[in-house]
């Protein structure tokens, strides 16, 4: 475990008195591990990110980073233990009259680690990132998606043993989302980097994280695998990101009896509807379905009728093969 | 008279250039006392009463500060007329000026570039010299094209009580002497320094600004 976080409390004061921001938040991050932090605006996520390198401080709760419970450290020790964790912030914050070159250098140069070997691990670093021919551009001179893994490079450089990201997808266009999702997983996987990131955006969650943590109103609603907070989703049980889909009234009476089927893993390329429906002997009616790749194996919804005399066994037997099943009517 | 322009210019060259060189190392480190104060919990009462007499400084007109720090100007400097005595009042009365447009600029500093500083571990010597001085350059450019303008007019007053230069010149003999030829000309020397300040400073300031 490289980061654990117990009963953290946060609250500001304004002129209408106190507003608590964090209401007893606990959470593990595993090392490797992509871990997204979602919720509404205003939910408290942005200040749950902030308050994991101390850079704002808590009434109470401890955060373990490494073993070490940082909260309450002093100045210069808290100074080490943001050394090992890299953020890269929403507004990405380049150095504005340094180039790319010298912005990725930065951290390295403020410790003071020798020219060559700062050389080495920027080219290193900004070739991964397909960076190396924009290493002399001004930051006003590049793209939102340059400045972005400009960004990550210069966290990359310290090697960190965690990356923070603040909704590292808000500024950016579809295909440099995709690029940039493809660069996280692809850096989690081959170095080992845990990532933690704060986000509204689904596709970050069902494509880089493996567990969710959903935060509201400062307190946190669920934590655990991402396919369960897509249950949750579809169950209705959370609703801040979009109703699961709406059957026609005209369906529902043509159908006898409507399922929601959702599947998770291996077993969604398995004909496992065909086989169960054949045993029984039952008709099956596809109305919806789709298969969406998370990272840690694909998801599918299915919403099917069906008729004949085994229904009900066919649902017994499906219901012992899929992931979730719901009777809709 | 052409010589006693010349003079005269260099005169005021000098004043302009020695205080406004040591109001801007002076000013500037009171600027980020000023920045770090306001930013910290624990200093805002040092930050208040900083804040006082940088107020309290800038708000009393230049003769009158020259005519209070007389006392002082004797102690410190020797004596109270030339261009030296002239140098000390006119550093004394720059130093909150600049003082306060660093502080502005600094304040300028987008806060995400802070937070991220932080995030990467640098301590407070680092964060000034490698960030919020580095940060502001332009800015502060600008800040010392503007302090040198205002250093133009000031000498000038302070021609008036002393100090040697255009100003003294001016009043000596265009004024009452009513030659008012070396007053035109000493305002035409005034004018183009300030003009020729503000270009270069303008100039270096867009280079630097990427």
């Amino acid at each position: 475990m490289i980061l654990r976080v117990e009963k953290l409390n946060l609250s500001f004061e304004d002129k209408s008195g106190k507003r608590k921001i964090l209401d007893d938040v606990s959470l593990s991050v595993e090392e490797g591990e992509i871990v997204g932090i979602v919720g509404l605006s205003g939910a408290g996520k942005t200040s749950l990110l902030r308050t994991l390198n101390l850079l704002q401080p808590v009434d109470s709760g401890s955060i373990f980073f490494d073993g070490l419970d940082i909260v309450g450290l002093k100045e210069s020790e808290v100074r080490n233990v943001r050394k090992k964790i890299g953020v890269v912030f929403q507004s990405f914050n380049l150095y504005r009259y340094r180039t790319l070159y010298q912005n990725i250098a930065f951290p390295l140069k403020i410790q003071g680690v020798s020219k060559k070997e700062v050389e080495e691990r920027v080219m290193n670093i900004a070739t991964e990132l397909g960076l190396e021919h924009r290493l002399r551009a001004y930051p006003s001179q590049l793209s939102g998606g340059e400045q972005q893994r400009a960004a990550i490079a210069r966290a990359l450089v310290m090697d960190p043993k965690m990356i923070l990201l603040d909704e590292p997808t808000s500024a950016l266009d579809p295909k440099t989302t995709c690029r940039l999702l493809d660069l996280v997983v692809s850096l989690n996987e081959k170095h080992g980097i845990t990532f933690v990131v704060v986000t509204h955006d689904m596709d970050v969650i069902k494509r880089t994280c493996d567990r969710v943590a959903y935060l509201q109103n400062g307190k946190l609603d669920f934590f655990g695998p991402t396919h369960e907070f897509f249950v949750k989703i579809e169950n209705n049980e959370v609703s801040d990101f979009g109703k699961p889909l709406e059957l026609e009234k005209g369906l529902l009476s043509a159908n006898k009896k409507i399922l929601r089927v959702l599947f998770w893993g291996t077993r969604t390329h398995e004909p496992v509807l065909w086989k169960i429906a054949k045993e029984n002997d039952v008709m099956i009616n596809i109305l919806y379905g789709k298969i969406e790749e998370f990272k840690n194996g694909p998801f599918g919804t299915l919403i099917i009728g069906v008729e004949g005399e085994k229904q009900d066994l066919f649902v017994e037997k499906l219901r012992e093969s899929v992931f979730f099943l719901e009777e809709v009517c | 008279m052409l010589s006693q322009i010349f003079d005269a210019t260099l005169e005021t060259l000098y004043m302009l250039l020695l205080s406004g060189f040591l109001a801007t190392f002076l000013g500037i480190p009171l600027g980020v006392g000023l920045y770090l104060c306001s930013r910290s919990r624990g200093l805002k009462g040092l930050y208040a009463l900083l804040d006082l007499l940088v107020n309290i400084f800038r708000s009393i007109p230049f003769i009158i500060l020259v005519l209070l720090l007389i006392p002082v100007t004797k102690r410190v400097m020797g004596t109270i007329i030339g261009p030296n005595a002239a140098i000390f009042n006119l550093t004394i009365a720059a130093i909150p000026f600049m003082a306060r447009l660093s502080e502005n600029s600094f304040n300028g500093v987008p806060s995400g570039i802070i937070d991220s500083s932080n995030s990467m571990g640098l301590n407070r010597w680092q964060m000034v010299t490698r960030v919020l001085i580095p940060e502001t350059l332009p800015d502060q450019i600008g800040n010392v094209t503007v302090l040198l303008i205002n250093l133009v007019t000031y000498t000038a007053i302070a021609g008036a009580v002393g100090a040697g230069g255009l100003g003294q010149l001016a009043i000596n003999y265009g004024y009452y002497r009513f030659q008012w030829d070396v007053v035109l000309y000493a305002v035409i020397v005034l004018v183009a320094i300030s003009q020729l300040l503000q270009f270069t400073g303008g100039k270096l300031a867009k280079r630097l600004r990427k």
